[in-house]
C-alpha cells in the first residue's frame, strides 16, 4: 500500500506549527503548555501509526529546476524511528509538564522541543538528500538550544557550544558526502537528490562512485557525520557534556532519538555501501565505541554521566551491528535501536526522579532508594536488567543477535576478525557492571547523609512506567514486537531476507558461550566494583593528554588565541585600518581568482581613442595626483570631486548615460555629505608617519594594478561585437521587459532579485547607523 | 553653512532638483534614470535643505509643527518618518515580487500592458514601476535616515 503524503506532511509539519504557537500559548496557559506538546506528539504518533504497513515514496516538488522535492519514503526502518520519536515524545512532554515546574523560559523550552520532534520525524521519513540534510541540521540546532537551556550558566553554554561544534561539524561532512552522492547519482542517470531512487539503483550509483574514486571518500564522510551525531569514538565527548540539559531533554534527544540519527542514517545507506570497506570502518568504529563508552560509564560519578557514556556504548553496539555483513547485523541493529530507546529513556526519566526526590545525582551519595521510591525501583530493575542484556529481558535478545553477527564475521574473516567478538564480550562485561551499579542505587544500603526521599508524584512516575511496561512486554513477547515493526525495519537495511529469532537459547554455541561469559564475569566482578573503578581512574588520569576533549579544548583555545592576536591588528577601531584590510583582502582575492583561472596576462588591444576621452582622462589623472598632495580636507574633497565628475564625463563619452547619471548624482551627494560634517573635521592634515605613508602607497598601487588588470580581463576584444549575455539582454529588453532602457530593465526585471538584495543592504546600513548612534550613550552609562 | 547665498540658492535649486528627480524616476524604464538615480537625487535635494537650514526646518518652517527637542535623535519625528519610508519601500518591493506569484509567475517577474489615456494617447505601463517605486523609497528612506542621524551629531 502506498503511504499518504498529507498524513506524513501533517505529522512532520504539525510540531513546527505548534512550536511557532508555543511562546504565545505559554503566556496564556502558563506551565500547562507541556500538555499541549503532549497532545501534538500524540497526534503525530497517531498519524505515523496509520502508515504502518505501507511502503513507498511520495513527493511534492519543491525546487523543480534542481529536482529537489519534499520526498518522503516510508518503510519499516523509517516507521520504527518515527514511532519511537513521536511515541517517546508524548511521554517526555507529559513528564516535562511536571518536571519543569517553576522553571523559567518554558515557552522557549517547549518550542525547541516541539521543533526538535518535527525535525526528527523529518529525518526519519526524508527521502531527498537536501530535505534530509535540512532536517538533520535542524536537530543539531534544536539540540543546541535545549542543551543551552540554562543560558546564564557558563557550563551550560560551554556544553551547548561543544555539541554544536561537533554535530554541525559532522553535518558539514554529511553535506559534502551527500553532494558526492548526488553527483554520482546524476552521472548514473538517477535523479540527483532522490535518496529513494539512489538506494533502489544502488548498484549503478555505486559503480559510478567506484569508477571515479569517490566511493571511499563518500563512505568516510557519511560515517564521520554519523559518528559525530551518534557520539562515536573519538567524537563522543559532547554527549556527557550535553547532560547539563534538563532531564526530559537528555531522555528524549540524547538517548532515544537525536543521537540515533547517525545510527539510523548508517542503517539507511547500508545497502548502498555494504562491503569489506564498510565493515572495516563502521563495525570497527562501533565496537571501539562500545568498549570505550562502557569503560567510561563504569568510571562515571554522576548518574546522568553514567547513562550518557552507556548511551554512547550502546550506540556503538548498533553501529557495529549495521557494520557487519551478515544478515544478523541489521537484525541486531534495528532490534537494539528499538530496545535501547525504551529502556534508556526510562532510565533517564528515573535519573530525573532520583535527582528530584533525593536531591543528588552523585552515585556515591545514593543508595537504598527502594524504600522511598518503590515503583521507581521496579521500573529501574526491568530497565537495567534489559540494559545489561540478561535473559529473559529484551536487551538480551538483541545483544545475542549481535554476538551471532560478530561470531559469524569472525568465522568468515578469521585472524584479526576474532577481535570483534572479543571486544563485544569485553564491552558487555562492563555493561553488566555499570547496569548493576545503577540498580544498586535502589538495592544497596542507604548512606547516612542522604535525607528522607519523598515519594515521586504520579505524573513523574507514569511515563517511565509506560516505557518499563513496554520493555517488559518486548521481553515476554518478543515475537509480537518483531512481527509488528522490527522485522520490516531490519529488512530495510538488509540485502538478504531477515528472520529475527528471539528465543532463550537451549543449545550451547559460540554466541551463547559469549553471553554466558559476559554475564558470569559481570556478576563475578561486581563485588570488586570500587577496586576496578580505582584502577580505571588511575589509567584515565594518566592518559589525560590524549583525551579527545583535551584535544578539542586545545584546538578551540588555539583558535581563540589566534583570532585575538589577529583582531588586535585588524580590529583597531580606526576606519583607515578597516579600509586598509578591506582593500588589501579584496585585491588579494581578486588576484588569486585571476591567477587560478586565467591562462595568461591579457594584452591591451589598441583601438582608436577619441581626443575628448584622452583629455577627460588626463584631467582625471591630474585630479588624482592633486588629491594625494592636497593640504587640507577642503582641497582634497574638491579635487576628488573633479576626479569623480571626469569619470562621469568619460561614461557619457563611452555611451553609458545611466552610469554617468548615477556617478554624477552620487558625486554630488558626497560633496553635500562632506558639507554636513566639515565643521567637525580638523582644517589641515596632521604630520604623516613615514612607515604609514609607504604602506598606504603600496596598497594604493596594488589596488590600482588590480583594477587595471580587472579592466583588461573584462574588456572585450577590439573587433568583437556584443557578448552573448549582452546580446540576450538587449534583444529581450523590449519584448520581455517592456522598456527601452536596457540597464533599467535588467535592474527591475531580469535581475530584480539582485536589486532587492541591494535595497536590503541599504536598509541594513541605515539601521546599523541608527542603532550605533542611538545606542552609543547607553553603552557608556552601563 | 547657513549663509544667505546658500539659503537663496537652495530655495531656487531644491524644487528643480525634485522635479528632475521625479521625472528621472518616471522615465527610467525607457530612458536614463530609474528608482535608484531618482532616489539619490531626491536625497541630494533634502540634504541641501539640511545643510542650508537645519533638520527641523521641514517640521517647523514648512509643516508648521512643534518639535520636541528633548527626544533622542532615533525617535525624532523626521527620522521615524524616514524609517517608515524605507520599511514601506521594502514592503512594496517584496510585495511587487509576491504579486507575480498570484499570476502563477516566478517571484519578481514583471509584466507590462498598454493603456489608453485622454490627452496622452496610448501609454505603456510596466509593472516594474512598482518595484522601482519600492527601490526609490528604500533609497530615500535609508540614506536620509543615515544623513539626518549623522548630521544631527
Amino acid at each position: 500500500m502506498e503511504p499518504a503524503l498529507w498524513v506524513l506532511a501533517v505529522a512532520i509539519g504539525l510540531p513546527f506549527v505548534a512550536a511557532a504557537l508555543t511562546p504565545l500559548l505559554s503566556r496564556v496557559v502558563g506551565e500547562r503548555v507541556g500538555y499541549f506538546g503532549a497532545a501534538v506528539a500524540t497526534v503525530s504518533f497517531g498519524l505515523v501509526l496509520t502508515q504502518v504497513g505501507t511502503e513507498g515514496t511520495v513527493a511534492t516538488p519543491w525546487i523543480p529546476s534542481h529536482d529537489v522535492a519534499l520526498r518522503f519514503h516510508v518503510d519499516g526502518l523509517a516507521l520504527l524511528f518515527g514511532l519511537l520519536a513521536s511515541g517517546i515524545g508524548v511521554l517526555i512532554f507529559a513528564y516535562a509538564a511536571t518536571y519543569m515546574h517553576g522553571m523559567p523560559d518554558l515557552g522557549r523550552f517547549y518550542m525547541a522541543l516541539l521543533a526538535f520532534m518535527g525535525s526528527i520525524l523529518g529525518v526519519a521519513f526524508a527521502a531527498d538528500l537536501v530535505v534530509l540534510f535540512l532536517f538533520w541540521e535542524l536537530t543539531s540546532v534544536t539540540s543546541f538550544v535545549l542543551i543551552g537551556y540554562h543560558t546564564e550558566d557558563a557550563s551550560s553554554r560551554y556544553s551547548a557550544r561543544m555539541a554544536m561544534v561537533i554535530t554541525v561539524g559532522g553535518g558539514l561532512c554529511l553535506l559534502v558526502g551527500l553532494l558526492v552522492l548526488a553527483v554520482a547519482a546524476e552521472l548514473a542517470g538517477v535523479g540527483a537528490f532522490d535518496l529513494a531512487a539512489i538506494l533502489e539503483n544502488g548498484d549503478a550509483v555505486r559503480a559510478v562512485m567506484e569508477e571515479n574514486g569517490l566511493f571511499v571518500p563518500a563512505l568516510v564522510l557519511v560515517t564521520v557525520a554519523a559518528a559525530a551525531k551518534s557520539a562515536q569514538v573519538p567524537l563522543y565527548f559532547w554527549l556527557p557534556g550535553a547532560m547539563v540539559a534538563p532531564t526530559p531533554v537528555s531522555a528524549f534527544l540524547h538517548s532515544a532519538t537525536m543521537v540515533k540519527v547517525g545510527v539510523y542514517a548508517l542503517g539507511r545507506v547500508r545497502p548502498l555501501f555494504h562491503g569489506p570497506e564498510w565493515t572495516a570502518l563502521v563495525a570497527t568504529l562501533g565496537m571501539l565505541t562500545m568498549a570505550v563508552g562502557a569503560i567510561l560509564a563504569v568510571l562515571a560519578s554522576d548518574i546522568k554521566e553514567l547513562l550518557a557514556y552507556s548511551t554512547a556504548s550502546h550506540l556503538g553496539l548498533m553501529i557495529a551491528a549495521f557494520g557487519f555483513q551478515t544478515h544478523y547485523g541489521p537484525e541486531a541493529g534495528a532490534f537494539h535501536l528499538f530496545n535501547h530507546a525504551l529502556f534508556k529513556a526510562a532510565l533517564f526519566l528515573v535519573a530525573g526522579i532520583v535527582a528530584h526526590e533525593a536531591g543528588s545525582r552523585q552515585i556515591d551519595e545514593l543508595g537504598g532508594l527502594r524504600r522511598g521510591l518503590p515503583v521507581t525501583a521496579a521500573i529501574t530493575a526491568v530497565a537495567t536488567l534489559s540494559m545489561a542484556g540478561l535473559p529473559p529481558f529484551s536487551g538480551f535478545y538483541s545483544k545475542e543477535i549481535l554476538f551471532e553477527a560478530a561470531w559469524e564475521t569472525a568465522q568468515a574473516g578469521g585472524g584479526l576478525a576474532w577481535l570483534y567478538p572479543a571486544t563485544a564480550v569485553f564491552a558487555s562485561i562492563f555493561t553488566v557492571l555499570y547496569s548493576l551499579r545503577f540498580l544498586w542505587l535502589f538495592l544497596g544500603e542507604k548512606p547516612g547523609e542522604l535525607g528522607t526521599v519523598h515519594r515521586a508524584p504520579f505524573l513523574l512516575v507514569a511515563p517511565p512506567a509506560v516505557l518499563a511496561v513496554g520493555v517488559a512486554f518486548v521481553s515476554l513477547l518478543p515475537d509480537t514486537a518483531i512481527g509488528f515493526i522490527v522485522d520490516d525495519a531490519a529488512s530495510a537495511a538488509a540485502l538478504e531476507p531477515v528472520e529475527i529469532n528471539a528465543k532463550i537459547p537451549t543449545k550451547l554455541s559460540g554466541p551463547v558461550a559469549m553471553s554466558i561469559v559476559t554475564i558470569g564475569a559481570g556478576f563475578a566482578a561486581f563485588p570488586y566494583y570500587s577496586e576496578i573503578r580505582a584502577v580505571l581512574t588511575r589509567i584515565h588520569g594518566a592518559t589525560r593528554q590524549v583525551h579527545p576533549v583535551t584535544v578539542y579544548n586545545g584546538v578551540l583555545g588555539a583558535t581563540d588565541r589566534t583570532s585575538t592576536a589577529v583582531s588586535a591588528h585588524v580590529h583597531t577601531g580606526q576606519i583607515r585600518t578597516y579600509v586598509w584590510w578591506l582593500l588589501a583582502s579584496t585585491c588579494a582575492l581578486a588576484v588569486a581568482g585571476y591567477a587560478s583561472t586565467a591562462t595568461g596576462l591579457p594584452t591591451p588591444t589598441s583601438a582608436e581613442t577619441p581626443v575628448a576621452m584622452i583629455l577627460v582622462l588626463g584631467v582625471a589623472v591630474l585630479a588624482a595626483i592633486a588629491v594625494s598632495i592636497a593640504e587640507s580636507h577642503v582641497t582634497g574633497v574638491l579635487t576628488l570631486g573633479i576626479l569623480g565628475f571626469m569619470v562621469a564625463i568619460f561614461y557619457i563619452l563611452a555611451s553609458g548615460p545611466d552610469l554617468a547619471l548615477t556617478q554624477l548624482v552620487v558625486e554630488t551627494l558626497l560633496l553635500l555629505i562632506f558639507l554636513l560634517v566639515i565643521e567637525e573635521l580638523p582644517a589641515f592634515y596632521g604630520e604623516l608617519e613615514r612607515g604609514k605613508v609607504v604602506r598606504d602607497a603600496a596598497l594604493s598601487v596594488l589596488v590600482g594594478a588590480t583594477a587595471f588588470v580587472s579592466v583588461l580581463y573584462a574588456a572585450p576584444a577590439a573587433d568583437s561585437g556584443l557578448t552573448e549575455t549582452a546580446e540576450k539582454y538587449v534583444s529581450a529588453a523590449v519584448p520581455e521587459g517592456g522598456g527601452t532602457n536596457v540597464v533599467n530593465v535588467i535592474l527591475t526585471d531580469f535581475r530584480a532579485f539582485d536589486t532587492l538584495g541591494e535595497s536590503i543592504v541599504i536598509v541594513i546600513a541605515a539601521l546599523s547607523v541608527l542603532v550605533l548612534l542611538t545606542m552609543r550613550d547607553r553603552g557608556e552609562t552601563q | 553653512m547657513t549663509t544667505t547665498i546658500m539659503r537663496t540658492t537652495a530655495r531656487i535649486v531644491v524644487p528643480i532638483i525634485l522635479v528632475v528627480a521625479i521625472s528621472l524616476f518616471l522615465q527610467g524604464h525607457n530612458m536614463p534614470g530609474g528608482g535608484f538615480i531618482g532616489g539619490v537625487l531626491t536625497v541630494a535635494a533634502f540634504t541641501l535643505i539640511y545643510v542650508a537650514y537645519s533638520l527641523d526646518y521641514l517640521e517647523v518652517g514648512v509643516l508648521d509643527r512643534e518639535v520636541d527637542y528633548d527626544r533622542q535623535i532615533g525617535e525624532h519625528r523626521t527620522v521615524t518618518a524616514y524609517r517608515r519610508l524605507f520599511k514601506f519601500g521594502l514592503v512594496v518591493t517584496v510585495g511587487s515580487g509576491l504579486a507575480a506569484l498570484l499570476f502563477g509567475e516566478p517571484f519578481l517577474s514583471q509584466g507590462f500592458a498598454y493603456f489608453q489615456f485622454p490627452l496622452f494617447g496610448e501609454v505603456k505601463i510596466a509593472s516594474a514601476i512598482v518595484f522601482d517605486l519600492g527601490i526609490f523609497c528604500v533609497v530615500v528612506g535609508g540614506l536620509l535616515t543615515i544623513f539626518s542621524v549623522v548630521g544631527a551629531e
